[in-house]
């Protein structure tokens, strides 16, 4: 009887003992990974009138990725940066994506926009050349970098050239009234969390790949909405078209003993015409309106010697940016700026490298005062992607 | 305004339209049956396919530096070409391949 017990005892937990000493590790169908980057550093600013520096507190982004499936995913990026003696913490995107076919995937929740390529590509900062974003993009920027939405994407193999294009349908933008900050009238705000209207926004980016090496890349992006004001306000009607043209060109070249990559992109905003309200100092209020029209540019190459003999040279790159910016006239923010910055970086690693920049900026007008001035920086950024 | 609007939705429309036939239309190859021996040949002499080790040099240097193959393991880089092939919008069999290359050099 003894024995009967033991042998159906051994049966009945020998499996389970045996897998709980001997974990095979095999992996498991649903795969969840924890990447993305950080970067710190140190900046120094001199607008002529006053002088500026300052250590960065990091900044620190994680990605989330749940991979349910070799076709469903999940994304998520939160944002972490310490600015104005505060943390502030942003939702990059969060969304979940199918793949239907080989030419097509849906995504849906917040994700960012192929509105041109700086922002849904290379903003981050290991991939980012330089430490600071071109003109037009960004806080105040003109070109959108995420929505609360529903998209299509997906490439195509031509036989050598490729073709890549997503479709999409977002809250879109919401219209500064000028209500709660005067001075910013007129300009599109993409934070449309909960849409303030019926009307939603439409855009897409097609993109062509001429060249069966992908070196090069040409693209267009749209981005409409019939309506941005508040529903049901004077604003409510006052639609917006926008377009991005990009151009990228990445190719090793032996002469030149390294790789040139060329960047570029240019933006353009138009926003219907509306009549706006400014109050004066003695309590004076006059309407005013002005043709809403925005655009902005930038081109940046850089070269990475990665031929060259020396491995400290090999590890080197040099970089060139210039952009501008140009706001509509006789709106509160007029402004008309150009950029040109510089770099010179040293690549640790594929992911990991030291950016020192100097960055001069021509501004006239602008929210800080009708004047011109020239901004000079120094920044010397660190910055890893994991 | 309203024009630009009208024309922006009918071209979206249209190319979600158009998209969504081909996408669809192309999941199966379509070809006319021939015997193995002349696919064989005709493959042997015309198609020079790229390896995903030179693919992996030409689309992941488009935004960034080509990711060195031992710093993930193959689960992880399984993850990673689905969402690289999402994110910069990649064909499936140029992030099939980078994804073979870089698990058999891991």
């Amino acid at each position: 009887m003894k024995k009967l017990i033991l042998t159906l005892f051994v049966f009945a937990f020998g499996y389970q003992v045996y897998g709980q000493t001997y974990n095979t590790f095999e992996p498991s169908k649903t795969q969840f990974m924890l990447r993305g980057y950080g970067h710190t550093g140190f900046e120094y600013m001199d607008t002529g009138d006053e002088e500026e520096s300052t250590f960065l507190g990091a900044a620190f982004a994680p990605i989330f990725l749940y991979k349910h499936s070799d076709r469903l995913m999940f994304e998520a990026e939160l944002e972490f940066v310490l600015e104005g003696n505060e943390l502030e913490v942003g939702l990059e995107y969060a969304d979940v994506m199918y793949v239907l076919n080989k030419n097509m995937t849906v995504r849906a929740g917040k994700f960012l926009l192929p509105f041109g390529t700086f922002m849904e590509r290379l903003h981050p900062a290991w991939i980012n050349r330089l430490p600071t974003r071109p003109l037009g993009f960004g806080h105040d920027g003109i070109a959108p970098s995420s929505g609360i939405g529903v998209e299509l994407r997906g490439a195509f193999d031509l036989g050598g050239p490729k073709l890549n294009y997503s479709v999409y349908s977002t809250n879109g933008p919401r219209l500064k009234d000028g209500s709660e900050e005067p001075e910013e009238a007129g300009i599109l705000k993409f934070q449309n969390y909960e849409d303030n209207n019926l009307a939603k926004a439409y855009g897409g980016r097609i993109g062509v790949l001429p060249f069966s090496d992908s070196s090069a890349e040409l693209g267009f992006s749209a981005y409409s909405t019939s309506g941005t004001g508040k529903e049901d306000s004077q604003y409510e009607d006052v639609g917006a078209f926008l377009f991005a043209l990009d151009f990228s060109y990445v190719k090793p070249i032996s002469p030149l003993k390294g790789i040139v990559d060329i960047k570029a992109q240019y933006n353009n905003s138009n926003v219907d015409t509306a009549t706006f309200i400014e109050v004066h100092e003695d309590g004076d209020a006059e309407e005013y309106s002005f043709d809403n029209q925005s655009n902005s540019f930038y081109a940046q190459i850089s070269y990475r010697p990665t031929m060259a003999g020396s491995d400290f040279m090999k590890k080197l790159e040099f970089v060139g940016r210039y952009s501008d910016f140009n706001a509509p006239e006789g709106a509160e923010w007029e402004e008309t700026s150009v950029q040109y910055a510089f770099g010179l970086n040293y690549w640790l690693s594929w992911r990991s490298v030291v950016k020192f920049s100097y960055q001069t900026t021509e501004t006239e007008g602008g929210h800080d005062g009708d004047g011109i001035t020239n901004t000079d920086g120094l920044f010397l950024h660190w910055a890893i992607g994991f | 305004m309203k024009k630009a609007y009208k024309i922006s939705v009918a071209i979206t429309s249209i190319l979600i339209a158009l998209i969504t036939i081909v996408a669809c239309s192309s999941t199966k190859e379509v070809y006319t049956p021939v015997p193995d021996t002349e696919v064989a040949s005709s493959e042997e002499e015309f198609k020079i396919e790229k390896s995903g080790a030179q693919l992996w040099g030409e689309v992941c240097n488009r935004c960034h530096i080509a990711p060195s193959p031992a710093d993930y393991n193959d689960t992880d880089w399984e993850t990673i070409s689905l969402h690289m092939r999402v994110r910069a919008n990649l064909t499936e069999k140029e992030s099939k391949k980078i994804e073979e290359f870089l698990k058999s050099a891991n």
